[in-house]
């Protein structure tokens, strides 16, 4: 029998029990639609880490100066060394695959300007750090070299820090108090939102490096040229792992250090956002997992279904072998049966999954991603899951004896 | 008259019910030509029906063959067996086993959907449900049609396949009367024009409209006779006379 009468065949004996075709569907129903939208949810959850890496540079180390625990334990106390300006020349100079190093110093202080007043984090910085970290200008420039040389007293500020003390205004040439110290603004940055961990980004103050060492209070450093972290970035993110090995020999070789305590810590910037992702990811396939489950159970309920439907249909059966069906016929037409139930049922999963997504977009507010693949694969594995589970049943009938079958009461 | 259309050779077939071994055919030779209609006869257990069962190749033979116009069909495969009927056999069935939700032409065309070569023209099946009388009721489902339209239908579909011959296991059994004779005549009128038919009953009546009467009795053949066919138009006739008298008396 030809391939689009066997369908035909099988569509109406689907309609002929429609309900209970259903009913046999809905394991798949659920099944599917839970698979995609978990599968969506993740990827949408991905999507947002991809642009967060984005946003900070997934090709970014963060090098973290150490405070040594107790220093003459190991070398001489003049031999302890932390992270300095010159180290992020280092870097820059003698592994070729990193395109910039920015040096820079951490710290919290008291923002004035007029009666308003914030405290964002105050970061010591060179011109270095705008492509280090992707940041771009919203208004005003950058550092000038004589600005850098001489702890000059200037600021570029975060887009937050911008709405707090000014609001509408124009904080261009306007001077604010960092601390005790008044330094001008001379920049604001074009905003970046929030983090994976909900931390504002713009929340923020670049001024350069000496005069957040010299002015900003409570910086007690080793060296006079000394910082507490270098950001990192690496041309292509394929040399990432070559990249760390060399910066660790080097910074190592530098600070003449071999033990397992170095006074430094190199980070992966998209490592550590990667990690968060991926604790959603698990949690996310788990999820999947256990909707496969119910795919499973699906699969089980289309079974007894066409084990139903082979037993009432015997008579059927008996009658179409008695005309000339031979047991492939037969075998075809159930396994059809089974695997447009499923595939239906497939169907209308990824229509309820495509409505809830979009829904869970609209009103809650996550990114959902439906990829095409997932798809295709949760359909295609529905209509595997009819073949497998349909297999039986249809072998059954394939196995009647015609006379017993037309003989059936 | 060359060979036979099917023959049967000492065919046999025992069933084992529990430990009791039950000989249901013992030793079986009958050969019919083309063109004959047969009435099979016998009380029930007396191995007509399994003997039919054997003519269709639904079912093997225990010992014996069954040759389809010269070849033997007892060893083959339950592939094969299907396009063998689907070739050679016609079946009517007494409780006519019709697709339902499938139109009357539908039904008819069934046995060709099962050839590889069928090419899905549907013209040869109106024909046989035109030859039937059923021209009107093609897109009838069998639950819009009455019983004796139900069978012609099935009389349509055992012709379809324009087989070697008809096998009607009891065709007028769930029939009325006067509904019977019109399936008789109908018979009749197809062995007339060259089909041959072989029909199971344990009616006398009906076994009356065949030229060749074959009683089994105890899973041997009894008596294989040829007989003076009655006409089942002038039973018909007569029939439908008694009742419309009946009625104006």
């Amino acid at each position: 029998m030809k391939w689009w009468m066997l369908c035909k065949v099988a569509w109406v004996a689907l309609q002929v029990n429609l309900m209970r075709s259903i009913l046999t569907m809905l394991g798949i129903i659920i099944g599917v639609a839970a698979v995609i939208i978990m599968l969506a949810l993740g990827a949408g959850a991905q999507h947002e880490v991809d642009q967060q890496i984005k946003n900070l540079g997934g090709n970014v180390f963060v090098v973290f100066a150490r405070g040594r625990a107790s220093s003459g334990a190991r070398g001489a106390s003049g031999s302890v060394q932390t992270l300095t300006e010159m180290d992020a020349e280092a870097i820059e100079q003698q592994i070729p695959q990193v395109s910039v190093a920015a040096p820079t110093i951490w710290a919290n202080a008291q923002v004035i300007y007029g009666n308003m007043n914030w405290a964002p984090s105050v970061r010591g910085v060179d011109n270095r750090i705008f492509p280090a970290q992707n940041w771009q200008l919203a208004q005003g420039r950058e550092f000038s070299a004589a600005e850098l040389n001489s702890a000059g007293r200037v600021a570029i500020i975060g887009a937050t820090v911008q709405r707090e003390l000014f609001g509408a205004s124009d904080p261009i040439g306007q001077t604010i108090r960092v601390d005790r110290t008044p330094v001008t603004v001379i920049g604001v940055l074009d905003a970046k939102g929030q983090n994976t961990q909900g931390n504002d980004q713009d929340d923020l103050i670049f001024m350069p490096l000496d005069t957040v060492r010299k002015r900003i209070a409570g910086m007690t450093l080793a060296s006079p040229r000394a910082v507490r972290s270098l950001i990192v970035q690496v041309a292509d993110e394929r040399d990432m792992a070559l990249v760390e090995q060399e910066m660790e020999a080097l910074l190592r070789q530098r600070m003449r250090t071999t033990g397992t305590d170095a006074p430094f810590q190199i980070r992966n910037l998209s490592e550590m956002v990667e990690t968060r992702a991926r604790t959603m990811q698990i949690f996310n396939g788990l999820l999947a997992a256990v909707a496969s489950v119910s795919l499973l159970v699906g699969g089980i309920g289309i079974m007894n279904i066409m084990l139903v439907s082979v037993t009432e249909r015997t008579r059927e059966i008996g009658l179409r072998m008695a005309v000339g069906a031979e047991p492939g016929d037969i075998m075809r037409q159930f396994l059809i049966e089974a695997m447009l139930l499923c595939s239906l049922g497939g169907l209308l999963g990824l229509s309820i999954a495509v409505l809830v997504t979009r829904s869970l977009e609209r009103f809650a507010g996550l990114t959902a991603i439906i990829q095409p693949e997932v798809v295709l694969l949760s359909i295609g594995f529905s209509a595997l899951i009819g073949i497998f589970f349909g297999y039986y049943p249809a072998r059954k009938a394939s196995k009647l004896q015609p006379i017993d079958a037309l003989r059936h009461e | 008259m060359s060979q036979p259309v099917i023959e049967s050779l000492g065919l046999t077939k025992t069933y084992r019910m529990g430990s009791q071994q039950v000989q249901a055919l013992a030793g079986v030779d009958v050969q019919i030509k083309q063109g004959e209609f047969i009435a099979v006869m016998g009380p029930s257990g007396s191995g007509k029906s399994t003997f039919m069962n054997m003519l269709g190749c639904l079912d093997s033979p225990s010992s014996g063959e069954i040759r389809i116009q010269g070849e033997n069909v007892t060893h083959l495969s339950a592939a094969e067996l299907a396009r063998i009927r689907n070739r050679y056999i016609g079946f009517v069935f007494q409780q006519f086993n019709l697709l339902p939700r499938t139109t009357a032409l539908d039904n008819v065309l069934l046995p060709l959907l099962y050839r590889k070569d069928h090419d899905g023209t549907e013209d040869f099946a109106s024909e046989c449900l035109h030859r039937v009388g059923l021209a009107e009721r093609m897109d009838h489902h069998p639950s819009q049609l009455s019983g004796g339209q139900q069978q012609r239908v099935a009389i349509a579909r055992a012709l379809v396949n324009q087989p070697a011959v008809v096998l009607a296991d009891e065709p007028t059994g769930a029939l009325d009367t006067e509904t019977g004779l019109e399936i008789m005549q109908l018979f009749q009128q197809l062995n007339q024009e060259g089909k041959t038919i072989v029909l199971v009953t344990h009616e006398p009546e009906v076994a009356a409209f065949a030229s060749r009467q074959l009683i089994f009795r105890d899973g041997r053949l009894q008596s294989d006779k040829q007989v003076q066919a009655e006409s089942a138009s002038e039973h018909l006739a007569r029939y439908r006379a008694q009742k419309q008298q009946e009625g104006l008396a």
